[in-house]
C-alpha cells in the first residue's frame, strides 16, 4: 500500500499547490462574469486590464521605489477602476445594442491595443526578466507548511486570502445592496431597467470599475509566478478565466469561483502526475512537453464541446431589441446606376495605375510588400466566407493558413513535390481539418464558437506545431521551414515579378469563386441562416450541412493563401505569419473594414500589409515631399502606433458594425445619389 | 379520409410542470383545423413538438402515416410541414422574391455545391416564374423586389405564407397569424389564406387567439387548457360548448 499512500500524498500536494493559482483564476473569473452579467460583453481585454495594473505596480514599486502598499493603492485601487470606467464610458456604453459578436471584436482589438497604449504612455517596455515581487514583504522567502506535504510561501497565502476577501465582498454586494440588485436587473435589458427608474449607465459604470479592480488585483497577485511581465501571459490568463466562467455558463458567480479553483487543482495535479507517467510510457513524452502550456486551451475546448448546456445557451436577447432599426442594406445595392458605373470605372483606373507603378517603378522591397498584400487579401477572403457570408466568427484562420504553409514545406522537403501541387493538397487538408473542427463546435452559437476556435488555434500553436511531421519540430521552427518558389515548365516564379502575377491570378480566381458562392445556393442558404435559423429550418435548410461547407471552403481558401505566403517568403515563418494572435489581428482588420464584400477583404489585405511602411515609416509622405531627409523628425513612427491605431480602429468599428469602408461608401453614396437625383430632377 | 398529420399521446413536462398531458390531434387532407386555448394552455408547446423543435417526453407524430418523431425540424419541413411564425421571422437583407427563391431551390434539391463553383447557382427563369406565381396568388406581386425590412407586419405575414407554400406543404401550421394585426388586416389575411388554400388544397392547422378568425376559417377545432384537451369537434359546436366558454371564451357570442 506504499504506492497508494504515495499516490494520495501526491494528489493532496497537487491540490494544495493548485489552490493559490486557482484562487487567482477564480478572482479573475468572477470579474469576467461580472462584466458579462452587467453589460453582455465577453471581455477578452480582461487580461490586458490585469497586465496594466501589474505593470503599473512594477513601475511604482520597483522603478520609482515607492512602498508596496502605495504601489498597490495606485495600481489596483486607482488605475484599475479608472481603466474600467474609461472603457465603459468611451466604448461599451455605446455598444449596448450591438451584437455580442461585434462586442467581442472590440475587446479583441482592445486586448492588443491596451498594453501598447499603457507601455507607450508610461514609457514602459515589456522586456524579459522583469519579474515583480508579491504584495507582501519577503513573499517568496518565508514558508509555511501546515500539512507536511507542501510548503506555501507568503505570496501564495496572500493570493488565497485576497481571493477569499474579494469573493465575500462580491457576495455581500449582490445580496445586501441596492446596487447588486440593480446589476442583476441591468443584464436582462438596460432599457427595460431604465423604464423602472434605474440609471443603467451608473450601474454599468460601477460594474466595470469593480470588475476592472478584480482584474488588476488578480494581475498583481499572479505576477510573481511569471518569469517576466508580458501581455501574452495575461492573455492566457483570460482563457483560463473563460474556461472557469464557462462552467457557470457565464452567469453563475459561485460556479465561476469553483471553476477557477478546480482549474488550478486540475492543472497542478496534471503536472504532478504526467512526468511520472511519461517516464513509463515514452510515447507520452512529446505531449508532456507540449501539453502543459496549452492545458487551459484543451480544458476550455473540452468544456465547450463536451458540455451540452453551453451549446443550448442562447445569447441573452434584449426584450426591447425589436424597436431597433434593422441593419442597413449594402451600399452597392442602393447606388444610383451612374454612380455604380463611375465607381467601377474608377476602380479599374485605380487598380491599373497602381499595377503600372508597381510593375515599372517598384524596387524589390515594394514588389515584395505588394505581393504580400495580394496574398493576405486572398487569405482575408476566407473571413469573408465564414464571417461575412456565414455570420460566424472564426479565430483560427491563421491555423488553417499555417496548415497550407506547412503542407507545402513538408511535401517539398520530404517528397520533393511541386509546390503548386502541394499548395492544392494543403488547401484540401485545411478544408478537411475545417470540416472536422466544425462538427463538434457547430452547435455552439456566436461567441462560444469564436472562443472554441480560439482554443483550437492555441492548441495547434502549443502542441501540433512542435511535432516534426507538422512544423518540422521546434528546432526547425527556429532554423527555418524552407519552401522553394514554384516552377511551371519554362516559367520560373523565383522572379519576384512573375510571382506577383501568380499571386494576382490566384486572388482573382478566389474572388470570382467567392462571388459565385455568394450568389449561388450556398450563399443564399447562409444568408437565410444568418437571418433566422428557425425560419431556415422551416423551409428545409439543414444548418449543420451549410455551416460545414462554409467552414471547409473558408479553411481551404486560408490554406491556399498560407501556402502562397510560404512560397512568397520562401519560408513558412509560422510565428511571424500565422500565430494565433496574428489571426486575431486579421479578423479585426477584416470585419472593421467590411467582411461582407470582396473589395472589403482586398482593402483589408492592403491595409494590413502596406499601412506600416506606407504611413508609419513615412514612405508616402516622403514621396509627397520628395525626399526622406525632409520628413518631420518623428518619422519613422514606432511600432506601438500600429497597435494603438489598430485599437482605435476596433473602437470605430463598434459604431459602424457593417465595416468602416462600407460605412464610408454608404455616406458618400447617399450624398452623391442625392446630388445626381437633384440634377436629374432639374433636367 | 386520409390523415396528413396525426399526433397521439403527446406529453411534455418542464421542471415538473405538465405542459402537455396525453394530447392527441389529427388533421385530414385539405382540412382546416383550429387549436385554441388560453395563455399557457400548451398551444405553443404542442406546436413545437409537431414541428420537431421540441422533443416530447412521450407520444408519436405521423406525417402521411410515417413516424417522424426522431426527425429534425428541417427534415419534417422537406417532408411536407410548412409553418409561419407568431413573431415574424424573415431573412434580413434579402428581398421578398429571394425568400421564395431559396425555399424553391431547397425543395427541388438542385443546389449542388459544384454548380455554385462553376457559376450555375444563380436563380433560373423557371424558379423565378414559380415564385412570381405564388406572389401573384398572395396578391403581393408588386412587393417582389422590396427588401423585407420595408414591409408592414401584415405583408410580412404574407411573405411567410408564401415562403412556406414554396416548400409544397401538405399541412401548413399557422402560429397566431393575427397577432399584432388590426381587425381589417386580419380580415385581409383570412380572405387570402382561404383563397390560397382553396386553390392549393393543403391542410391547415391554425393556432390562434382571435376566436372570430377561428370561427370564420376552420371546420374543426381543438381546445387546450392547462396542457390537456378539453374539447374537440366541429368549430361551431366547440365554440358553443359551455365548458369551453367557461374555460376560455368568457362572454363571447358566436354569430
Amino acid at each position: 500500500m506504499i504506492l497508494a499512500s504515495g499516490f494520495f500524498e501526491d494528489l493532496f500536494r497537487g491540490i494544495l499547490q493548485g489552490t493559490p493559482p486557482g484562487a487567482v483564476y477564480a478572482l479573475i473569473a468572477l470579474g469576467f462574469v461580472l462584466t458579462y452579467k452587467t453589460s453582455g460583453v465577453f471581455n477578452l481585454a480582461f487580461g490586458a486590464q490585469a497586465y496594466i495594473s501589474a505593470a503599473m505596480y512594477f513601475k511604482v514599486h520597483s522603478v520609482w521605489g515607492w512602498p508596496k502598499w502605495a504601489a498597490l493603492l495606485v495600481s489596483v485601487f486607482v488605475l484599475a477602476p479608472l481603466v474600467g470606467l474609461v472603457l465603459e464610458r468611451a466604448i461599451f456604453r455605446h455598444l449596448r445594442t450591438a451584437s455580442a459578436v461585434s462586442k467581442l471584436v472590440v475587446t479583441i482589438g482592445l486586448s492588443v491595443a491596451l498594453p501598447e497604449i499603457f507601455n507607450w504612455a508610461a514609457r514602459f517596455s515589456a522586456v524579459a526578466g522583469r519579474q515583480i515581487t508579491g504584495i507582501v514583504p519577503d513573499g517568496a522567502g518565508v514558508y509555511y507548511d501546515p500539512f507536511g506535504v507542501y510548503r506555501f510561501n507568503r505570496d501564495e497565502l496572500a493570493m488565497m486570502a485576497v481571493a477569499l476577501a474579494g469573493t465575500l465582498l462580491l457576495a455581500a454586494l449582490f445580496r445586501f445592496t441596492m446596487m447588486g440588485l440593480s446589476m442583476r436587473a441591468v443584464v436582462e435589458s438596460p432599457r427595460m431597467t431604465e423604464l423602472s427608474g434605474i440609471n443603467a449607465n451608473r450601474v454599468s459604470a460601477f460594474a466595470w470599475a469593480l470588475s476592472s479592480t478584480f482584474a488588476g488585483m488578480a494581475g498583481v497577485l499572479i505576477a510573481p509566478r511569471f518569469n517576466s511581465l508580458s501581455s501574452g501571459d495575461y492573455f492566457t490568463l483570460v482563457i483560463i478565466a473563460v474556461a472557469a466562467a464557462a462552467t457557470g455558463l457565464l452567469v453563475s458567480l459561485p460556479r465561476a469561483l469553483l471553476g477557477g479553483l478546480g482549474l488550478g487543482w486540475f492543472i497542478a495535479v496534471f503536472n504532478t502526475f504526467l512526468p511520472g507517467l511519461a517516464d513509463d510510457h515514452t510515447w507520452l513524452r512529446p505531449f508532456q512537453e507540449n501539453l502543459t502550456p496549452s492545458l487551459p486551451f484543451v480544458v476550455l475546448f473540452a468544456i465547450l464541446v463536451l458540455w451540452r448546456a453551453v451549446g443550448r445557451q442562447r445569447e441573452a436577447s434584449d426584450p426591447l431589441a425589436g424597436v431597433d432599426p434593422p441593419p442597413p442594406a449594402l451600399a452597392a445595392l442602393e447606388r444610383h446606376p451612374r454612380l455604380t458605373l463611375f465607381t467601377r470605372l474608377f476602380g479599374v483606373f485605380f487598380v491599373t495605375v497602381v499595377g503600372l507603378v508597381v510593375w515599372f517603378r517598384a524596387d524589390v522591397l515594394w514588389m515584395s510588400l505588394v505581393t504580400k498584400a495580394v496574398i493576405i487579401a486572398l487569405i482575408y477572403l476566407s473571413v469573408t466566407v465564414i464571417t461575412g457570408m456565414g455570420g460566424q466568427i472564426s479565430l483560427c484562420q491563421g491555423t488553417f493558413a499555417a496548415i497550407g504553409g506547412f503542407t507545402v514545406f513538408q511535401m517539398a522537403d520530404r517528397f520533393n513535390m511541386s509546390v503548386l501541387a502541394a499548395a492544392l493538397i494543403g488547401a484540401a487538408l485545411a478544408a478537411a481539418v475545417g470540416a472536422l473542427l466544425s462538427l463538434p463546435v457547430l452547435r455552439l452559437g456566436g461567441v462560444w464558437l469564436a472562443i472554441a476556435t480560439l482554443a483550437f488555434a492555441f492548441f495547434f500553436d502549443a502542441v501540433m506545431v512542435k511535432f516534426s511531421w507538422v512544423g518540422g519540430g521546434s528546432t526547425a521552427l527556429l532554423t527555418g521551414t524552407q519552401v522553394p518558389r514554384p516552377l511551371i515548365g519554362p516559367i520560373d516564379f523565383a522572379s519576384d515579378r512573375a510571382f506577383l502575377v501568380l499571386a494576382v491570378v490566384a486572388l482573382v480566381v478566389v474572388s470570382v469563386v467567392v462571388i459565385q458562392l455568394r450568389e449561388g445556393t450556398i450563399g443564399r442558404t447562409l444568408a437565410a441562416l444568418r437571418g433566422s435559423e428557425v425560419a431556415a429550418a422551416s423551409i428545409g435548410i439543414s444548418a449543420a450541412r451549410a455551416r460545414i461547407v462554409a467552414f471547409a471552403v473558408s479553411a481551404a481558401i486560408a490554406g491556399l493563401g498560407g501556402a502562397l505566403l510560404a512560397m512568397h517568403q520562401q519560408n513558412v515563418n509560422y510565428a511571424l505569419n500565422f500565430a494565433p494572435i496574428v489571426a486575431l489581428f486579421w479578423l479585426v482588420v477584416v470585419v472593421a473594414l467590411g467582411s461582407r464584400t470582396v473589395e472589403g477583404a482586398i482593402q483589408a489585405g492592403a491595409a494590413f500589409a502596406l499601412f506600416e511602411p506606407l504611413i508609419l515609416q513615412g514612405e508616402l509622405l516622403g514621396w509627397i515631399v520628395r525626399g526622406e531627409e525632409r520628413l518631420p523628425e518623428f518619422f519613422p513612427l514606432s511600432g506601438n502606433w500600429r497597435l494603438i491605431l489598430f485599437g482605435l480602429m476596433a473602437m470605430q468599428f463598434a459604431r459602424h458594425p457593417e465595416g468602416l469602408v462600407e460605412h464610408g461608401k454608404r455616406r458618400s453614396a447617399t450624398r452623391i445619389n442625392g446630388w445626381l437625383e437633384a440634377r436629374e430632377a432639374r433636367a | 379520409m386520409t390523415r396528413v398529420l396525426e399526433a397521439s399521446g403527446m406529453s411534455v413536462a418542464f421542471a415538473g410542470i405538465r405542459a402537455l398531458d396525453n394530447v392527441s390531434v389529427s388533421v385530414a387532407a385539405a382540412e382546416r383545423v383550429g387549436l385554441i386555448g388560453p395563455n399557457g394552455a400548451g398551444k405553443t408547446t404542442l406546436f413545437n413538438c409537431l414541428l420537431g423543435i421540441l422533443r416530447p417526453d412521450a407520444g408519436r407524430v405521423l406525417l402521411n402515416g410515417v413516424d417522424v418523431g426522431g426527425w429534425p425540424a428541417h427534415r419534417r419541413a422537406r417532408a411536407g410541414m410548412g409553418r409561419t411564425f407568431q413573431r415574424v421571422e424573415l431573412f434580413a437583407d434579402t428581398t421578398v422574391r429571394e425568400h421564395l427563391l431559396i425555399a424553391e431551390r431547397v425543395r427541388n434539391g438542385t443546389g449542388a455545391f459544384w454548380k455554385d463553383l462553376i457559376g450555375r447557382g444563380r436563380p433560373t427563369t423557371d424558379e423565378v416564374a414559380v415564385c412570381d406565381e405564388v406572389l401573384e396568388l398572395l396578391g403581393i406581386a408588386e412587393l417582389a423586389d422590396k427588401p423585407v425590412e420595408s414591409l408592414s407586419l401584415g405583408q410580412s405575414r404574407l411573405v411567410e405564407v408564401g415562403r412556406a407554400l414554396m416548400t409544397g406543404p401538405q399541412v401548413l401550421l399557422l402560429d397566431e397569424p393575427s397577432s399584432g394585426l388590426d381587425r381589417d388586416e386580419t380580415q385581409v389575411l383570412a380572405d387570402t389564406l382561404r383563397a390560397v388554400q382553396d386553390t392549393r388544397g393543403y391542410a391547415v392547422l391554425l393556432v390562434e387567439h382571435d376566436v372570430s378568425l377561428v370561427a370564420d376559417f376552420t371546420e374543426r377545432t381543438y381546445v387546450l387548457d392547462s396542457g390537456a384537451l378539453i374539447a374537440e369537434g366541429s368549430t361551431a359546436d366547440v365554440l358553443a360548448d359551455p365548458a369551453v366558454r367557461r374555460a376560455y371564451l368568457g362572454s363571447f357570442e358566436v354569430t
